[in-house]
Order: structure tokens, then C-alpha cells, then sequence
């Protein structure tokens, strides 16, 4: 029988509007997760990524359903299985207004920690998280980047078996970025931390994971390693022709599918004003087909038929983005 | 135990760190204190014990009578005859007279030392020599002494000497009158004749009871013992535990905005996955907010006692109002955080109860001087209940039995606040 660090089985979380109905956040999810390995919840924002892991650990009671955290179970002894885990919220958890030393210490007090061990601990986590050069610096002087390795380096504190981290890496820059994906991976490589990572980006959950679980609309509608998730959508690789603002018809669509060699599905995602200056987003025309390179042919002159004019054209060996494509009809942004 | 400790400790820090919070915690409070108070005649003026006269006469002789009062006692302060244009002094409400009834109620109150009642007649009666009868009000213990009373009867001593002495003089000049002859008429013309002289001896004579050479002084000792009588409210006797209550209120409500911050920045939560309990966080932030409060007391009232107020003879009655009404005030904060939304909100709210409850309660004047309506809505204020604990030790010389009744209902308030704050508190 696997050694399991996390089983949650059949958690469901609901929340009543205020006109009286319920609102179903997550429905149904069940987790199994081995020591000392890398666990990716992978979905768009809103999936119930936030909540299930808020259920894990602690935060808020289930509707329905458990989760037992090292063997303890989380709704009826949550300080043992609090004791087992460090958590790395989204937000920046912390006291901007004291420095990475002070955080650091008032929460290792309150994981337990005192005296010599504290100290000890405290400098071991800014070494490892590099900035003990920085220690005693007040926080609301620290970058984005720094922030967030602080926010980690409290998870850490008390040498939990596990750790959970929420979209650890939003808004911040590639530098830092690359670093505390960097840091995730020695958590696990070595001291064998289990890490259940959320994020809807999907290079992240490629990089990282062991195992994998694509969440949307509060439901695991595929789970598995990478290699196991991407043999859903098959040998299919995935052509991205961006169209740009142009129109593009059902029709269009059905005479790809039909017309091209070894197409098995053609979907279109519309342009959007998407950012703070205003700028549209690009069309573009997603094609999954078996040796897409040899189908390229047919699918751009279907494409140039409609008088539509090609922008680019990209072509990408299966991934989670195809996965969660196939499966949802969306892409991971939406 | 360790861990509220721990985030009680943590809190301040963070509180003490933002140097904004300084300026509220000790300057603002500290001159608004010296302000109200100074301007309410401070602190460092002579003592004096405050006397109710119901003058029903209002005749000029009713006037002297209180005027020999005072000279009998300089100590004594008459009200409302010395009343001050806001009737701070005296404490009286301003928008009615000062009537036997409720002069009466402040003498069983202990708001006033003593009562005299001149009745409608008095004047007429004295020109006339008829005799009239003159109410006397008091608390004191007849087998102890009664300076107000000793005051009193010196002056009527005094009207009495000088009506003696006009009837002697009357009486003398009657006998004048028997004897007299065609040669040696009548010393008095007629019957109004005598009455001008008689009361002109009766003028000369009081002149000269007035200028008698032995007198007494009478000084209010500034450390009395327990059974201290009542003396006239000081401004800083006022403006400490008045200013001190309110900036207690913008202290500790004003951590509501601070206690949704935390919830907004995740810090609420991300305690809430460590390994405590609930009621271990609540109770840190609950410890946070109290000594805060504490803390915002304790400088207004060094204030206060290095400028020299009195604040009575019983340190722990004070001590006792300022952790109930504290307490009571953190009860409240916790329970307003249950409904709170956004920080808008929340400092909005803040602001308003304290520039609110304050006043109502008397932290800015005297709650007897507001009129009746406001008083009854001030009794909503827990400010009232903490100020009727502070007034009965600083200006009555109360102890721990007179600010019980007050810290009874300081400590209800809180025990319902905080019953709703547990509840329904959020940690998400």
C-alpha cells in the first residue's frame, strides 16, 4: 500500500449567496499524494485550486468530505496535521512593516520554536531562501521576488513533512521567477519535501511535477503524470495560426477538420482586449491532428480559402496545455 | 498561554513600527488633555467645596446672607451664584433652573456638600423683624462638625446680631419717647421715622459684625482622607479620564481597520494553518487591543499627574474603571470586526463611534451639565459609566464600592460584546 502524505477524499465546498442558492466552489476532489513528491493542482483561475487547498490545510471546514494530512486528519485532529505541513499562501502573508528576521521569528514561535533552535532555524531559512544579507531590512523595502521568498521561507520554518504552495510565483519577474521554481525542486530533491503546488501556468506544472491534477470548475477532470495525461490527447501535435482580429466562421472550422490530413478537432479563440493599454489579443485557429507537420499544407490552404491572412503559425508537441485544451474546449488563460 | 502572549507581543510591534500610530497614541491625546483641561480653568486653582443655594427671594438681603456665608467660609463655592457661563463649575444642567428638588437629589448624590434654601420673604421679613425659618440640606455627619453649617450659622449670627441691635436701638429710642416734653420732643417723628432709623442701626450694625476682628480661616487640605468632602471640578480633573476614555475608543477601534488589513494581506489566515486554536489567536488580538488600551491611559493619566491633578485617594478604583471600560471597548472592537467588510469601512466606523460615544458620555463636559434628554442617551455610552467611576473618586472622594455599580455595567457590555465578536468572528 503507497505511502501516502495526502489523502483527501470527497471534498466539497459550497457557499450560499446571499439571495438564498448555493454556489458549488469545489465538487468533489479527491487527492492522493506519495511523500516526497511534487503535486501540481493545474487549472484556470477560479477552478477551485485556492479552495481545495485552503480545505487542506485547515483553513476552511469542508462541506462534505476529509482530508488526512500524514495519517491525521484534518477536521478532527487539525493541530497534528497542521504540525505536519508548512503552507506558501498566493498572497504576500506577511508584516511589511517588520524586517524578513522578525517575521521569521514570530512565526517559528508560534510553530513551537524557541530560544537557540529558533535562531538556528530562522538563519538556516534566510541562508537558504539568500537573504540573510537583507535580514534586518524592513520588508515594504524589499522586491516582489524577495517577498515571495520570505513568504516561503516561513513555510519552512518548522521542517514540516510537507508543503503546500498557492501560485507561489504570481507577479513577479522571470529572474525571480526561475529562482524559486529552482527552490521548489530542492525542496524536494533534498530533504525530500511532499509539495502540493497550485498554478495555472502550464510550463510550471510541467517542470515541477511528479504527478499532476487539472482542475476546473471545482471537479479533477484528469490526473496522472505527464506522460500519462498527454497520451489522452495521443500522438497529436497542436498548430497555432494566429488570425488577428479577422473573423473566423464555423464553417471554417468544419472544413479544416474535414479537408486536412490526420486533423481530429480545429477550435477558435477569439481575439480580446485584454490588457491595461488596450491592446487586442490575437485570434487564433488551434489545430490537434496526428503528424501535424504533414497536415500544415492543407490547413493553410483551407485557411487562405476564406481569405483570411495568416499572422503565424506555431506547431507544439502534445502538453498539459493540449490536455486541458482537449478536455475543456478552452484554453488554461480563459 | 505562550503563543497569545506571543501574538499579543507581535501585534503591538507591528502597531509600534508604523510611526503614524505614535502621533496618535501619545501627542495627540497629550494636547488635546492640557487644551480641555486649561480650558476648563485647569488644575492648580485653590480648592473649594462646593454649596447648592435656592435663593426663592431673590431680595438684595438674600444676597448678603450668602455673601456672609462666604465670608464666614471663603472656601465655600455657592452655586449656582458662582456659576460660570457654562455652569462647568457647578455642574448644573443648563437648560433649566436649579430648583429644591434637584438640589435636594445632588446633595443625596453627593454632587454638592450641602444645601441652603432662602425663602420667597426672606428680605421682608428681615426689615420687618418677623421670624423666618431658613432650610438647611446636608449629608454630614452632625458628630464630626459641619463646616457648611458652621459657615451658615456665623452669618446668621451675623443678620441676627444686627436685627438685635436695630430693635435694642428701636426699643431705646421708644423709651426716649415716653419721656418726652414740648421742650424735648420725640427723637422719632413719626411711625416710618423710627422704621428708617431702626434699619439704619441694623446696617451700622451688621457693618460692624462684618469687620470683627477675629475670623477663622478655613484652607482644604489637597490629601484628605477617604471621607473627602466635595470640592469644585477642576478642568484637568476632567480632561484626563475624559480625553483618556476617548483616545482609549480611537485607539482600540481603531484597530478594526488594522484586524481587516490582516485579513485582507492573508496574514489572519495564514495563522489560522499554523498549529493553534482559535480561540489562542482571537485571544492574542484581544490582548493586543486591551493593552493598548492600557497603554493609552496610562500616558494620559501621567500627563495628568505631572501636571499635578488630583485624582482622589484611591488609585485602585481608577485602576478598576480604566480595565473595565478597556475591556469593554475591545469587547466591542472584536465585536464590530465581525461585520466589518472593507477598510473604508472599518475606519469610518471607528471614527464615528469614538467622536460619537465620547461626548454623550461626558468625556468632553461634565455629563450633569448636559441637558436631560442627553443624559439618558449618554447612558448608552460606556464612556458614561467609566466617567460616573472616574468622577466619584476624583471629585467625591470615592473608592472601590462607589465605581462598582459603573464597572457592573462595563463588564455586562463586555461580556455580550465579546459573546457576539467569538461567534462570529472571521479568520477567512
Amino acid at each position: 500500500m503507497p505511502d501516502w502524505m495526502v489523502e483527501a477524499t470527497g471534498l466539497v465546498k459550497t457557499y450560499q449567496r446571499r439571495d438564498g442558492s448555493t454556489v458549488a466552489a469545489v465538487q468533489g476532489i479527491d487527492l492522493h499524494i506519495r511523500r516526497g513528491e511534487i503535486f501540481s493542482l493545474l487549472g484556470p483561475n477560479g477552478a477551485g485550486k485556492t479552495t481545495t487547498i485552503a480545505m487542506i490545510s485547515g483553513l476552511i471546514a469542508p462541506t462534505r468530505g476529509d482530508a488526512k494530512i500524514g495519517g491525521h486528519s484534518i477536521t478532527r485532529e487539525p493541530l497534528a496535521a497542521k504540525r505536519l505541513m508548512g503552507v506558501v499562501p498566493q498572497e504576500i502573508a506577511l508584516y511589511l512593516e517588520l524586517s524578513a528576521r522578525q517575521n521569521l521569528e514570530f512565526f517559528g514561535r508560534l510553530y513551537g520554536l524557541s530560544g537557540r533552535e529558533l535562531g538556528r532555524r530562522v538563519d538556516e531559512v534566510l541562508d537558504f531562501i539568500d537573504l540573510t544579507e537583507r535580514q534586518r531590512d524592513r520588508l515594504d523595502t524589499f522586491s516582489g521576488g524577495m517577498k515571495r521568498r520570505v513568504n516561503i521561507g516561513v513555510g519552512l520554518l518548522h521542517r514540516p513533512q510537507m508543503v503546500y504552495m498557492d501560485e507561489p510565483t504570481v507577479g513577479i519577474d522571470p529572474q525571480n521567477r526561475r529562482r524559486i521554481l529552482d527552490t521548489v525542486k530542492r525542496l524536494r530533491d533534498e530533504y525530500s519535501l511532499t509539495i502540493l503546488y497550485t498554478t495555472h501556468l502550464m510550463e510550471e506544472a510541467q517542470e515541477l511535477s511528479d504527478q499532476v491534477a487539472i482542475v476546473d470548475q471545482g471537479r479533477i477532470i484528469a490526473r496522472g503524470s505527464q506522460g500519462e495525461l498527454t497520451q489522452q490527447v495521443g500522438e497529436q501535435d497542436r498548430l497555432i495560426f494566429t488570425v488577428g482580429q479577422q473573423k473566423v466562421e464555423e464553417a471554417l472550422l468544419r472544413r479544416i477538420e474535414q479537408s486536412a490530413e490526420g486533423v481530429t478537432r480545429a477550435l477558435y479563440d477569439a481575439p480580446a482586449v485584454g490588457d491595461a493599454d488596450g491592446a487586442a489579443t490575437a485570434g487564433t485557429i488551434t489545430v490537434f491532428a496526428r503528424r501535424g507537420r504533414r497536415a500544415l499544407p492543407g490547413i493553410i490552404l483551407a485557411i487562405n480559402d476564406a481569405s483570411l491572412e495568416i499572422g503565424s503559425v506555431e506547431v507544439r508537441e502534445p502538453d498539459l496545455e493540449a490536455v486541458f485544451l482537449h478536455l475543456t474546449g478552452r484554453a488554461l488563460r480563459d | 498561554m505562550r503563543h497569545i502572549f506571543t501574538i499579543a507581543r507581535h501585534d503591538l510591534q507591528v502597531f509600534f513600527a508604523d510611526r503614524a500610530n505614535w502621533f496618535g497614541l501619545v501627542l495627540m491625546p497629550i494636547m488635546l488633555t492640557l487644551i480641555v483641561g486649561g480650558a476648563f480653568g485647569g488644575g492648580s486653582g485653590e480648592l473649594r467645596l462646593r454649596v447648592d443655594v435656592v435663593d426663592q427671594d431673590g431680595s438684595p438681603a438674600a444676597a448678603d446672607l450668602v455673601a456672609a456665608i462666604g465670608r464666614a467660609n471663603p472656601t465655600l463655592y455657592f452655586c449656582p451664584q458662582q456659576a460660570t457661563a457654562d455652569r462647568f463649575n457647578c455642574e448644573i444642567a443648563v437648560d433649566k433652573p436649579l430648583d429644591v428638588a434637584t438640589a435636594q437629589e445632588r446633595v443625596r448624590r453627593g454632587d454638592t456638600n450641602a444645601l441652603i434654601v432662602i425663602p420667597a420673604g426672606y428680605g421682608a421679613a428681615l426689615q420687618t423683624f418677623q421670624p423666618l425659618t431658613i432650610a438647611y440640606y446636608s449629608l454630614a455627619d452632625v458628630t464630626t462638625g459641619d463646616i457648611v453649617a458652621a459657615a451658615l450659622d456665623a452669618a446668621i449670627a451675623q443678620v441676627n446680631g444686627a436685627v438685635v441691635a436695630a430693635q435694642v436701638g428701636g426699643t431705646v429710642g421708644d423709651t426716649f419717647h415716653r419721656g418726652a416734653t414740648a421742650a424735648n420732643p420725640s427723637i422719632f417723628r413719626d411711625a416710618a421715622d423710627r422704621q428708617a432709623f431702626t434699619q439704619q442701626v441694623a446696617a451700622r450694625a451688621d457693618a460692624l459684625l462684618q469687620a470683627q476682628p477675629l475670623t477663622v480661616t478655613y484652607t482644604i487640605a489637597q490629601l484628605r482622607p477617604q471621607e473627602r468632602p466635595l470640592v469644585t471640578t477642576q478642568g484637568f480633573g476632567q480632561s484626563v479620564p475624559g480625553m483618556g476614555s476617548m483616545f482609549v475608543m480611537f485607539t482600540v477601534l481603531g484597530m478594526l481597520p488594522i484586524i481587516n488589513k490582516e485579513r485582507k494581506q492573508w496574514t489572519l489566515q495564514r495563522l489560522v494553518t499554523l498549529p493553534l486554536r482559535p480561540a489562542v489567536i482571537l485571544g492574542g488580538k484581544v490582548l493586543a487591543l486591551f493593552t493598548l488600551g492600557m497603554i493609552q491611559f496610562a500616558i494620559v493619566f501621567g500627563v495628568g499627574v505631572a501636571i499635578g491633578t488630583d485624582f482622589g485617594s484611591a488609585p485602585a478604583a481608577i485602576l478598576l474603571v480604566m480595565l473595565a471600560f478597556t475591556l469593554c471597548i475591545t469587547a466591542l472592537t472584536i465585536a464590530l470586526a465581525t461585520r466589518i467588510r472593507s477598510e473604508d469601512q472599518a475606519n469610518g466606523l471607528s471614527f464615528l463611534l469614538a467622536m460619537v460615544l465620547a461626548p454623550i458620555g461626558g468625556a468632553w463636559w461634565p455629563f450633569e451639565i448636559m441637558p436631560e434628554v442627553m443624559q439618558m442617551i449618554g447612558r448608552l455610552s460606556p464612556v458614561s459609566w467609566a466617567m460616573e467611576g472616574f468622577r466619584q473618586v476624583i471629585f467625591f472622594g470615592g473608592g472601590l464600592a462607589e465605581v462598582l455599580p459603573g464597572v457592573g455595567v462595563l463588564l455586562a457590555a463586555a461580556a455580550v460584546f465579546f459573546i457576539i465578536g467569538v461567534r462570529g468572528f472571521r479568520y477567512e
